[in-house]
């Protein structure tokens, strides 16, 4: 991995690893906040968005969603711009794999963040979308860690 | 349009200036950080167990789990943008390199010990306050160091 003048790779790679810990905090916090407020199943998806007339839980309103993903659509941007910048110091910089974790991941945030208004407007197969996109944001998340992290160690 | 890599900072008034401003940001953000937790969270030991537990005889209620996971997940994020935005610039323009790794060290750890510590407090034993405000007044002085020590040399330093 190389970020330029010898005399400040220690601290800048120190200064990395550093913000892959932080970054695995903010993942396990996002899977409790997961589990504590949806639930990891698809009828737990559809009963958070769409409410439950039976249990008295209201349905969420377009508005209330946009509240939520509001912060996170500035979050996940300049998380995963972060996240994903430092692979251009490691040797997948010009690969074919780079390019496709730089459009998988921001897709995936893309349908993790929107979908839940399609589930409001009825199409409840986006609950479906909603649960695998998260999961799937969670694991690329852990592969970019990894990739770093062996960049840091090994190259 | 062409990138580059500013070798000498002093000389490019314009990346100096936004600099400057970033770090009179971040300590706007320090000041204002420390304000809001001194009027809601709490900076001691008996507010912050106040804010986590609540009191019966008060009828305050306590931090219930989804609102806890909220809060400590907002935090991991500005706590982990604002070291490492710091860092990389503390980086770039501290003379002292030798200490540099070990301060960058320390600032991260002392975030990170924070949210550890106010996780394991809430879920595990209070006790764990105690350390939680340690490391939270850790983070916040090591971070206003850094933050001044960068500003006074991106003002007066000769060469960067």
């Amino acid at each position: 991995m190389d970020f330029g003048d010898s005399s400040l790779q220690k601290a800048y790679k120190y200064s990395l690893l550093y913000f892959l810990l932080f970054s695995f905090l903010l993942l396990t916090s996002s899977i409790l906040l997961f589990e504590q407020k949806i639930g990891f199943s698809v009828g737990e998806v559809l009963r958070y968005y769409n409410g439950n007339e039976a249990q008295f839980i209201p349905s969420k309103s377009s508005a209330g969603i946009l509240k939520i993903i509001l912060p996170h659509i500035f979050g996940f941007g300049i998380f995963f711009m972060v996240l994903l910048h430092f692979l251009l110091f490691t040797k997948l910089r010009s690969s074919k794999k780079l390019k496709f974790l730089i459009f998988t991941t921001f897709i995936v945030a893309f349908l993790e963040l929107f979908s839940p208004f399609l589930m409001i407007a009825g199409v409840t197969f986006f609950a479906s979308v909603k649960l695998f996109s998260f999961v799937l944001l969670e694991l690329l998340m852990l592969c970019l860690f990894w990739l770093l992290v062996k960049a840091i160690v090994y190259e | 349009m062409r990138f580059t890599l500013i070798k000498d900072l002093k000389k490019e008034q314009g990346m100096k200036n936004i600099l400057q401003f970033l770090l009179f940001f971040i300590l706007l953000y320090l000041t204002a950080n420390l304000l809001v937790k001194a009027f809601s969270f709490g900076l001691t030991l008996d507010s912050v167990a106040l804010t986590l537990f609540g009191s019966e005889e008060n009828f305050i209620d306590p931090l219930s789990q989804a609102s806890f996971l909220e809060y400590i997940h907002t935090e991991i994020f500005f706590i982990m943008m604002v070291s490492f935005t710091l860092s990389a610039v503390y980086i770039r323009v501290a003379t002292k390199k030798l200490i540099n790794a070990p301060l960058v060290s320390l600032l991260m750890l002392s975030g990170l010990s924070s949210i550890l510590m106010l996780g394991l407090a809430y879920f595990v034993t209070p006790k764990a306050i105690v350390f939680y405000l340690g490391s939270f007044y850790l983070w916040n002085f090591l971070l206003a160091y850094m933050t001044l020590y960068g500003l006074w040399r991106l003002f007066f330093a000769k060469s960067l």
